[in-house]
């Protein structure tokens, strides 16, 4: 059983928003909701000024705080390690929304709760993610945590640091950011809003 | 400087009417309470309070379907399909449809009536803890922490003895002071228990209000009609603020 993940390597990825609108495209997300969106923060003071470009979305957490919270069993984590949301029995409570710590939920305009769902139906067809397939800084890696060979597991294993969101939620995100381009890590807004 | 392409699904997710239900889930679950009470009291007033009980259970529980986008699609059923113990909305559906089913035995008079009242009030406690746990397990909300999982009891509570007090019941004006004292004492003291953060988003958000709520909440201590009025006003708005506010991720994006 794989155990995917996704890593993106933020010295290569220039925020062109391909990914994004892959997405849009691909899994016909409606106007106004987002599964993938890019975050540009601008870090530091001259000269010593860093610029963060960070593709946010569904982290398919390993211990996900938006699946034990939901009612109906609607959240649920697939064997492997996708988060995803079955709409046929979302009552849109949105107490998945509420657990989320990366505000990666939206309510679709359908009457329940969607997310990016690491393209579940493209990966049955054996296909990557459509965000990884645009990718042109090739930036995006996807594959199987568990087997060492999958692209994502090396270019975790090349990579000078990982880093993922909010780590002290204890989430266990199986989105990986690698080679932040701050000294400090992945930005955050409270560090923003100090400088 | 933060900038987007497309956006954090950062929105809010429970509106008015959720606010609305959180007040109406506290006044249901309160009531339910009372009336249990009531009936292993053997008190005249048993029947009436668990009529009461009903009627707010069901309103509430047609106002969290009817302000579902998913109403017309009939996925509540799934709620009764299945259980899921990490849910705080999930014990709140079973504990809000069985309290209906035994506050209805209890009022029609069928089955052992003890034995069911005692079974309202534990149901009881479980509809009143339910709404501040579904706020406060989202450890990632800064504003919902532990003691909403306390303040929702007591002012739901305070709504059930203010509406009580209300309805000239001669032994709720006490405990009506009471519950309405420790709410306002813990009111006090959220803010202070909210890290400097969340404390600084909290009041700028919803400080005004706040305070105003907490004042007016004093008037639960006023002689006469108008204390209930005061207290209920307070408990209500003060929910509703808590719900509608806290939904906020912090900086730590
Ligand atoms: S990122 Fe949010 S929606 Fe995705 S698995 Fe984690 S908690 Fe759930
Ligand atoms: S909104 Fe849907 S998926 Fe989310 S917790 Fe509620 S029922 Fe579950």
């Amino acid at each position: 059983m794989p155990r995917y993940a996704m890593a993106i390597d933020l010295s290569l990825c220039v925020g062109c928003a391909a990914c994004a609108v892959a997405c849009k495209m691909e899994n016909e997300v409606p106007p106004g909701a987002f599964n993938l969106w890019i975050r540009e923060r601008e870090l530091g003071t001259f000269p010593d000024l860093t610029v963060e470009f960070r593709p946010e979305q569904c982290l398919h957490c390993e211990n996900p705080p938006c699946v034990p919270v939901c009612p109906t069993g609607a959240s649920y984590q697939t064997p492997e390690g996708l988060v995803l949301v079955d709409p046929k029995k979302c009552i849109a409570c949105g107490a998945c929304v509420a657990a989320c710590p990366y505000d990666a939920r939206y309510l679709h305009p359908g009457g329940y709760v969607s997310k990016c769902t690491f393209c579940a139906h493209r990966l049955a067809q054996g296909k990557v993610p459509a965000c990884v397939e645009t990718c042109p800084t090739l930036c995006r890696t996807f594959g199987d945590l568990d087997d060492p060979n999958s692209p994502v597991s090396q270019a975790l294993r090349q990579a000078n640091r990982v880093d993922v969101l909010r780590p002290e939620m204890h989430t266990r995100p199986k989105l990986f950011y690698l080679n932040a381009p701050s000294k400090k890590g992945l930005s955050k807004e409270s560090e923003v809003r100090h400088d | 400087m933060t900038e987007f392409y497309g956006l954090p699904n950062a929105q809010e997710f429970w509106h008015w009417a959720n606010a609305l239900h959180f007040v109406l889930v506290g006044l249901a679950g309160g009531m339910a309470f009372l009336a249990a009470l009531l009936h292993l009291k053997a008190s005249e007033d048993a029947r009436r309070y668990t009529l009461f009980a009903l009627g707010l259970i069901a309103l509430d529980l047609f106002v969290l379907w009817a302000e579902s986008p998913a109403r017309f699609r009939f996925t509540h059923v799934w709620l009764f399909l299945s259980f899921h113990p990490g849910s705080p909305i999930g014990w709140g559906a079973w504990s809000l449809a069985l309290a209906f089913a035994s506050a209805l035995l209890l009022y029609l008079g069928k089955g052992p009536r003890r034995f069911l009242a005692w079974v309202l009030l534990l149901l009881s406690l479980v509809v009143l803890a339910y709404p501040g746990m579904a706020l406060a397990v989202n450890a990632n909300r800064p504003l919902w922490n532990a003691l909403l999982a306390g303040l929702f009891p007591v002012t739901a509570l305070t709504l059930a003895l203010g509406l009580a007090t209300l309805l000239q019941s001669p032994w709720a004006p006490y405990p009506f002071r009471l519950v309405a004292g420790l709410s306002l004492f813990l009111a006090f003291l959220y803010p202070l228990t909210l890290s400097p953060e969340a404390q600084a988003h909290f009041l700028e958000e919803g400080g005004v209000l706040y305070g105003l709520l907490l004042l007016v909440g004093l008037g639960a201590f006023a002689r006469g009609n108008l204390a209930p009025w005061a207290g209920f006003l307070a408990a209500s708005g003060l929910r509703a603020l808590w719900v509608l506010v806290g939904q906020w991720q912090g900086l730590g994006l």
